[in-house]
């Protein structure tokens, strides 16, 4: 469905970080492009959450180059805020949303409206949160004044998932996006991912240890291995043991 | 099964939350009630309600000030030397500079609590011990510059002695009385209560209490956002100082001792979790004015003041054993 042959969306190239001296990713690069959902597997401490984090803009990298749509992304505009103009969000892993707090306030982390300047403009979050809810078809999120805590992990991840793409992202990165959920809640959120590409063209990075959901979603598959991204799979190439191997041996 | 038993059993989870929720309310009722049964008209008597009114300002902009640092998971210990502090420099301030000089002391308040700040978030040292600290070196330089002398606060421009400093404000000290402490007192509460619950300062409050990396990973500013807390709520201190110079009509080195724990009593007993995330203004008008009137109910019935304490503690963690939802806070440590 992608012509591969076209302009990345966004390009990786040789990226490598440390932190106090321990390698933590070494010339990691992969593209993406548009509309397509690309999976990063690898085992633990192989550089999956480096990568991801150096691409949302939450760490510098040490050497390599991102190239969105054509241009380099210049060091000194490597930051979480300069990346989310450029239409880069990202769900974190258990990391992506204040539990006590309600659905319209996380979908507007970072962004809160203001009236006056200083007063929050609870009216505008609301409605917005409406017709985001309505946009991902989740029905059963009602009351918007509970804290998200009281509301189960699959309409939590929702919520996560509708914050990275209501505001227009061209590209989300999904950090384990169903680890915590049941299967009912995976199908749940697996159905809205396949829904937001198909509708709005949005592209998404998926981490994922769960290699039936990797083959379910994914287009194409990169492996990381001990801090290296070691080898690129199309879905239809993929053999579970072809990919395990990949993971687990870096082969 | 489970269903059944609870639906049939009075206290279904939904309605412990909602009685949860009153409890402050509950119990202001209940200390009202039953001190007006132990002392009668002595308790329930316009003068000593006057009274109440007078007592409470204080000790409710110190719980406002505590309020917000709680709620963003954090604690100051340090408001009652930084309450003799900024009561002191307020009084220095109107030595100096004429009445308006008092302003002198909301912003000494707003100094101590920038520098808790600053050490707290560029340091990296836990609020409680970073307050601790303070507490000790602030209450030291107030004794250090006021050379253990007080500064009073007159009626008239005529010095008492020739060792005392005083100021003739007779204003202030009306101010300090009570209709005016009592309106003064409504429309700072006012003020914080669209503060607290209407403003993306106060709601962000809450979040850093919530979860504070997750506002981090979306680029909030969480460090310079707590030292703006911390310096509001010196501020607040700054003016619960100029509010009890007036009360008190002095600025004593002695200003404010222990008062810090009642601070966190009164936020306490509102109802509010210590460990952050959560809330409530009106509750913690509530909370201060609790602590008042058991202190003064209990001394009306004639408990002697050591026993007093003994039943605030008791008061403290019954209230907070019921009012403390569980399944907010994670950990209980």
């Amino acid at each position: 469905m992608n012509d591969q042959t076209a302009r990345p969306l966004l390009s990786v190239r040789n990226v490598s970080k440390s932190f106090g001296g321990v390698q933590a990713l070494r010339d990691g690069s992969f593209d993406l492009h548009r509309g397509e959902v690309l999976a990063i597997v690898g085992s633990n401490g192989a550089g999956k959450s480096t990568l991801i984090k150096v691409v949302a803009g939450a760490h510098v990298p040490d050497a390599g180059r991102i190239v969105m749509d054509g241009k380099e992304v210049p060091r000194s505009e490597h930051s979480v805020s300069h990346m989310q103009e450029r239409g880069i969000e990202v769900v974190y892993q258990d990391l992506a949303l204040v539990p006590n707090m309600t659905a319209p306030y996380n979908l507007f982390l970072g962004r809160i409206p203001r009236k006056l300047g200083i007063f929050v403009d609870e009216r505008k979050m609301r409605s917005k949160t409406r017709e985001v809810l309505a946009q991902l078809n989740v029905t059963t999120v009602q009351d918007l004044s509970k804290p998200i805590s009281s509301m189960s992990g699959g309409q939590q991840q929702s919520i996560a998932i509708g914050r990275a793409i209501a505001w227009g992202s061209d590209i989300v990165i999904l950090d384990e996006p169903t680890a915590a959920l049941g299967p009912n809640e995976t199908a749940e959120v697996e159905r809205l991912v396949e829904d937001v590409r198909e509708r709005h063209g949005t592209s998404f990075i998926l981490i994922s240890h769960n290699l039936d959901q990797v083959r379910r979603l994914a287009d194409r598959i990169v492996v990381t291995h001990h801090g290296v991204t070691s080898r690129e799979f199309r879905r239809d190439e993929i053999t579970s043991d072809r990919l395990v191997k990949a993971i687990t041996l870096g082969e | 099964m489970t269903e059944t038993t609870a639906s049939r059993s009075l206290l279904t989870p939904k309605r412990a939350e909602m009685l949860r929720d009153f409890v402050p309310f509950i119990a202001i009722s209940l200390v009202i009630l039953m001190f007006w049964a132990i002392s009668g008209d002595r308790f329930m008597s316009v003068r000593n309600w006057t009274f109440i009114a007078q007592q409470t300002p204080v000790l409710m902009l110190l719980a406002f000030a505590q309020l917000m640092v709680v709620t963003t998971g954090s604690i100051d210990i340090s408001i009652g030397s930084n309450l003799a502090f900024s009561a002191f420099l307020g009084a220095l301030g109107m030595l100096w500079f004429g009445d308006a000089g008092l302003v002198l002391g909301v912003l000494a308040g707003g100094l101590v609590g920038m520098v808790n700040g600053l050490i707290i978030s560029l340091l990296k040292i836990p609020s409680f011990v970073t307050t601790l600290a303070m507490l000790i070196i602030v209450r030291a330089v107030v004794i250090i510059v006021s050379d253990g002398t007080a500064i009073y606060i007159t009626d008239d421009s005529v010095s008492g002695g020739t060792n005392i400093s005083s100021v003739a404000a007779p204003w202030l000290l009306s101010m300090g009385k009570f209709p005016a402490i009592f309106i003064l007192a409504a429309v700072v509460a006012l003020f914080m209560w669209v503060f607290y619950e209407r403003t993306v300062f106060g709601q962000q409050l809450r979040a850093v209490g919530g979860n504070e990396k997750v506002l981090s990973l979306v680029g909030i500013n969480v460090t310079a956002f707590k030292i703006k807390v911390f310096a509001a709520a010196g501020l607040m201190v700054g003016l619960a100082a100029c509010v009890n110079l007036a009360r008190a009509g002095a600025a004593t080195p002695q200003a404010g001792l222990m008062i810090e724990l009642d601070a966190i009593a009164a936020v306490a007993l509102g109802g509010t979790p210590l460990t952050g995330g959560y809330g409530s203004v009106v509750k913690t008008i509530i909370g201060a004015l609790t602590l008042t009137i058991v202190r003064n109910g209990l001394t009306i019935a004639g408990v002697p003041p050591s026993w007093s304490q003994v039943a605030l503690g008791v008061l403290l963690i019954a209230a907070i054993a019921i009012s403390l939802n569980r399944s907010k806070v994670d950990v209980v440590k």
